[in-house]
């Protein structure tokens, strides 16, 4: 196993994580979330001992799906939704970004508690899943654009992808490639909804959308 | 040497205290003597000239045996008290009698409290028996609300003077628990070290409580800025300067005589650390020249119990030399703060004075009119921002590298550290940017309004004072090495430390040094500027301001828009009160944006909090409505309610 | 080498080397947008003739308004001499002098921001406010930095604290060091040296109103506060001190050299911010310093 390089690729998703929290514009929200994704997407090659298929397969199958289709899909509805490139935040973006590193060193801490495996011990698989984690929530809450919206959700996702790969020895990426699968088709979803909500109300801000409640 | 000196000290305070009414010039003389007298002892015993004084009578005062003593903690804020007082003294024997359109009575009662004040003050730092101890501080407090509400046909006054009350009472509920609990746990009122009674370590909560709500510790703050803004400025001076330190004196003396829980120092770090930043942001965003300095108190409190807080952190570890450097740095910001924080009061004062207002808004280029008050406030801005080669400096410097250490030694120390040095970095950027608008709002550009009166700088007895506090502050800062025995014979009479007094004679001359070589070489070069443009010659004309062809007094920056930046940074903590008109329409004809800043603590949580309170016992209080019958209802039924619990517990009492 | 000669030979480098800085910079920048460009010694004329050049004061101003700008530049030349040089060390340096240095450049900000005020200008008013604003940020960026080497080196004097490990750790500070210098510079994209004429600028504003002597001191002091954050951001990031005298210096040079060339690629190739964006980038650059202590503080305890 390829600690360092592993470690190294968990801190540039970490940043990524900061970056897509202090991004003013969906275009590079959804260009941060691509690249992490990919970097993400790297991830069991560095874990695996030995080549194997299987595990090549998914890798693969992550990087080109969470790095390129999904973004792609983002990035096409965001212009056919022509909607403005600069997001409204509800929590600035200050606030978020300070929010964000507040939560991404309270998981470092954290981290160091947990009783963990000794061999995950000096990883930065658990705080960078939890940070992802706390990045996606803070997207979710924090933006109004539904677009915004989904690259925290995805964001999220890839928290619970970290977390899975501390399991990559015991179950196979079977499961994960289910939730890649899930996530590829909630993202079609989303992007026909958000297509049809344009349409129908001329806006994607999730505030308005609040007179729906009834 | 001692005892004599203290007595003559205290007598001449109280023969001033009754010559106040008749003759000011008397009163002046004794109160002075009184304030040097205090002084000598504060040095001697500081500085190692005379040994620790402790003295018992034989005779009981109010039921208990006197029981005096001044050791080197308690004489480095008696020396404190002994500076703001003179300056404060002199200050106000020109001051009081202004005629600011206050009581005629005002003079007289000022004299009589102040010296009430300063004798109480001064009791309380002598003194070692806890009864005593308690009714000196009940005094001072009596005192100060004596002299806050000096001016009191003003309605702001009154109230300021009634919350500094009722909030003082409050922490005395505390203290007094404090104290009772102690003596029934101990047997005794008298006070000293009692370290290995670790069952104690609970009672220092509700001594933080007490103390810390005397110190203007950050959400306990909630009286200050109002009482230190409405008092008359030499009273604001001694508030500021020496009272709120009475708070740290407390917390000290307790945190070092008894044991803490283990919690403590991290508690207090983290309090001083909130408190720092959200003093000083506070203060930025004032827009009355007072209450900015008042809550620019709550500051630097913050800093000291930063630095109190690490030494009781190191305290429980065992390498303990960064808490020595922090309780270092914690007692000479005390000092530092003390005397430059009175300057700026007494320069406030005469500013205030001379414009006829408070509001920083209508203020504007004093210094023509004032320009040696000029100069000394800016010298005590320089040194409360902590800028070389002043005074301030010195306190923070200490703390800071005190700080360091703790952050480089990887102790879990390290964790509660580290965020304080950022939280100190910040309040210090801060406060510059709270220092920059005081002087430039008070002192540079044009007046933003018309004085009501021909302005001149003030009399000899007003301006002396305020320059000797300058000097005090200039020679903290290029001689810090000098005050170095003292704070090593207080930091040995706190206690949890043994000496070492090399931790901090080495920093204060290598910064000392650094600060009087910067100190020459400022005025040098400054001299061979001013010398060459004087040279060339100086041409006059409008500020050019990028050719603009109309300048006028009323577009430049006001204090609102001088705190905008940052305060609108933490406006969801500051929450201030906005009213505006946005410009509409091509041709917008009238547009303003207003944010006053509120006592956001005191409005937002103690009121409601107060009024729910009160609701509650409004509804109590419906039970008492005189019906005989009733009462005796309420008897019986408590009278059943009482068989029932004995009946309950089976007899047992 | 004794302190009679060490002294004024630093004092020469600082005080002549510096107003190469932004000549330098002024070339890389013509070279990009393929002018010719100001010759490279342009600020030493600028300075000869503003020594030369009479004063003139606002009437609203106090002898404060000369005196300013010489505090502020003995300020930052103080600051200036306290940094090791490489190979050759330091000569004020004591314990915590790293402190004494974040305090100098707090110093030369205030001497500024009251000359400014002096002229009772909204304009200048405007960018004193601005000043001191962001300088929260970047003031809490450097003490972050700061100590992120204080733990790596267990000192609190600049010339073992700028002797660092190269790792994680000085890529985030390289990052968090350089904003902070474009900011504290008044570059692109924070501020733009070149204007007087637009209401988003922070730094120039509060010297327009200077001239004669004054200003040259304050075009002096600005070059060599450039000059000192970059010596400072090498040596906080480059190996130098732990190499032999030679490669030190050249690295030291090579170094400076860098930065100077990255500050006039960023200054050709990206826009300045839109303003209200500012506090975001200083947070940035905050918090990788911010980062870069933990990672300083991880390696120390482990």
């Amino acid at each position: 196993m390829n600690a360092s390089g592993l470690n190294l690729l968990i801190a540039v998703a970490m940043g990524l994580n900061l970056l897509a929290l202090g991004s003013g514009r969906v275009s590079s929200l959804i260009r941060a979330v691509s690249f992490q994704g990919m970097a993400l997407g790297a991830m069991p090659f560095l874990l695996s001992h030995e080549f194997s298929p299987w595990v090549t397969l998914v890798a693969v199958a992550t990087i080109v799906g969470k790095g390129w289709v999904i973004p792609l899909l983002l990035g096409r509805a965001m212009r056919a939704a022509n909607i403005e490139r600069e997001t409204d935040p509800l929590i600035g973006f200050v606030p978020s970004l300070l929010l964000g590193a507040g939560g991404t060193i309270a998981a470092v801490g954290l981290a160091r508690i947990l009783p963990l495996r000794p061999e995950h011990a000096g990883s930065l698989l658990v705080p960078g899943a939890l940070a992802s984690m706390l990045t996606g929530f803070i997207l979710l809450i924090g933006r109004n654009k539904a677009l915004s919206q989904v690259c925290g959700y995805l964001i999220l996702e890839n928290g619970i992808y970290l977390f899975g790969l501390l399991l990559i020895h015991t179950t196979p990426l079977l499961v994960e490639a289910g939730i890649l699968l899930d996530v590829t088709v909630g993202v079609f979803v989303i992007g026909i909804i958000v297509d049809r909500i344009q349409r129908a109300f001329d806006t994607l801000d999730t505030r308005k959308l609040t007179v729906l409640r009834e | 040497m001692i005892g004599p000196l203290l007595l003559f000290a205290l007598v001449a305070l109280g023969l001033g205290a009754l010559a106040g009414r008749r003759s000011p010039a008397v009163w002046v003389a004794l109160t002075l003597a009184a304030g040097v007298a205090l002084g000598a002892a504060g040095v001697a015993v500081g500085f190692g000239l005379q040994p620790d004084w402790d003295w018992r009578s034989g005779f009981p005062v109010g039921g208990q045996a006197l029981h005096l003593r001044l050791d080197a903690l308690s004489a480095l804020f008696l020396i404190l008290l002994a500076g703001v007082g003179l300056a404060g003294t002199a200050y106000s024997h020109t001051y009081l009698t202004l005629n600011d359109g206050i009581d005629p009575s005002a003079p007289a009662r000022g004299r009589l409290w102040w010296n009430g004040l300063i004798f109480h003050l001064a009791v309380v730092l002598i003194n070692s028996n806890g009864l005593h101890f308690l009714i000196g501080w009940e005094l001072f407090t009596v005192c100060a609300y004596f002299l806050i509400t000096l001016d009191r046909r003003r309605l702001a006054v009154r109230q300021a003077g009634w919350l500094y009350l009722a909030a003082s009472h409050a922490g005395t509920i505390a203290l007094f628990a404090f104290f009772t609990l102690l003596a029934s746990a101990t047997g005794s009122w008298d006070l000293g070290p009692l370290r290995e009674r670790t069952d104690l370590a609970p009672l220092f909560w509700l001594a933080l409580f007490g103390f810390g709500l005397k110190a203007g510790l950050f959400p306990l703050h909630v009286w200050l800025p109002s009482a230190h803004a409405n008092a008359p400025s030499h009273v604001s001076a001694l508030l500021s300067g020496v009272t709120l330190k009475l708070g740290i004196y407390g917390l000290l003396r307790f945190s070092g005589w008894l044991p803490v829980p283990a919690s403590a120092g991290w508690v207090i770090l983290g309090l001083g650390a909130v408190g720092a930043l959200a003093g000083i942001v506070f203060a930025l965003v004032q827009t009355d020249l007072k209450r900015l300095l008042a809550y620019c108190s709550v500051e630097n409190i913050g800093v000291i119990l930063i630095g109190l807080g690490g030494a009781l952190v190191a305290a429980g570890e065992p390498a303990a030399d960064w808490g020595r450097l922090a309780l270092a740095g914690a007692l000479l910001h005390v000092w530092t703060h003390g005397f430059a924080k009175a300057l700026l009061f007494l320069g406030a004062g005469t500013v205030v004075h001379a414009a006829g207002t408070r509001d920083l808004g209508r203020m504007g280029g004093l210094w023509r009119a004032l320009p040696f008050t000029a100069v000394a406030f800016l010298v005590g801005s320089a040194s409360m921002s902590g800028l070389p080669p002043l005074a301030g400096l010195v306190g923070e410097w200490l703390v800071y590298l005190g700080l360091f250490d703790a952050v480089a030694s990887h102790g879990p120390a390290g964790w509660a550290a580290g965020p304080a040095v950022i939280a100190l970095a910040l309040a210090g950027a801060v406060a510059l940017a709270t220092f920059t608008k005081a002087n430039a709002l008070v002192f540079l550009g044009a007046p933003r309004s018309s004085p009501s009166h021909a302005l001149h700088e003030p009399d000899r007895w007003r301006s002396a004072p305020t320059f000797g506090l300058a000097g005090a502050v200039l020679l903290l800062g290029l001689a810090p090495a000098f005050v170095a025995p003292i704070l090593a014979r207080a930091s040995e009479a706190w206690r949890p430390f043994d000496t070492g007094t090399a931790a901090v004679r080495v920093p204060l001359i290598s910064l000392g040094r650094f600060q009087l070589i910067l100190a020459l070489v400022l005025v040098g070069v400054a001299f061979a500027l001013w010398r060459r443009v004087h040279h060339l010659g100086v041409t006059r004309g409008p500020t050019w301001d990028c050719g603009y062809a109309q300048p006028s007094r009323r577009m430049q920056y006001t204090a609102g828009a001088m705190g905008g930046t940052v305060g609108g940074w933490f406006t969801w903590f500051l929450r201030p009160e906005r009213s505006q008109r946005r410009p509409r329409g091509p041709l917008p004809d009238r547009a303003f944006i207003l944010d006053r800043p509120r006592e956001t603590v005191l409005e937002g949580v103690v009121t409601p909090v107060a009024r729910q309170v009160l609701r509650v016992s409004t509804a109590v209080r419906r039970l008492q409505h005189g019906r005989l019958q009733s009462y005796i209802l309420y008897i019986v039924i408590g009278l059943a309610a009482l068989g029932l619990i004995v009946l309950v517990q089976g007899g047992r009492p | 080498m004794s302190l009679l000669w060490d002294l004024p030979l630093r004092l020469a480098f600082w005080l002549l080397l510096a107003p190469l800085v932004p000549g330098l910079i002024n070339r890389i920048k013509a070279w990009v947008a393929g002018r010719r460009g100001p010759p490279l010694l342009q600020l030493y004329y600028d300075l000869a003739r503003l020594w030369r050049k009479q004063v003139v004061m606002s009437s609203l101003a106090s002898p404060g308004f000369i005196l300013g700008p010489a505090v502020a530049w003995v300020a930052v030349v103080v600051a200036a001499l306290l940094l090791p040089l490489g190979p050759a060390g330091t000569v004020l340096g004591f314990s915590g002098d790293a402190l004494a240095l974040v305090y100098l450049l707090a110093l030369a900000r205030f001497a500024t921001a009251w000359a400014a005020m002096e002229t009772g200008s909204a304009f200048e008013g405007m960018g004193v406010v601005r000043e001191v604003s962001f300088a929260v940020l970047a003031e809490g960026s450097i003490l972050s930095a700061l100590l992120a080497l204080g733990v790596q080196s267990h000192s609190l004097a600049l010339n073992q604290m700028l002797a660092p490990t190269v790792g994680t750790g000085s890529a985030l500070l390289a990052a968090g060091l350089f904003t902070v210098l474009l900011a504290e510079n008044c570059r692109v994209p924070f501020d733009d040296p070149n204007t007087h004429l637009e209401l988003t600028m922070i730094h120039e504003v509060m010297v327009l109103d200077h001239s004669g002597p004054p200003l040259a001191a304050i075009l002096h002091g600005a070059s060599v506060k450039l000059l000192l954050f970059s010596v400072l951001l090498v040596q906080a990031v480059l190996p130098v001190a732990n190499l032999p005298a030679p490669a030190a210096a050249a690295l030291l040079a090579g170094g400076v050299l860098g930065v100077v060339v990255g500050i006039g690629l960023v200054e050709s190739l990206i826009a300045r911010l839109a303003f209200r964006k500012v506090p975001l980038l200083l947070t940035t650059a905050f918090l990788l310093c911010l980062f870069a202590l933990l990672v300083a503080w991880k390696g120390g305890a482990g």
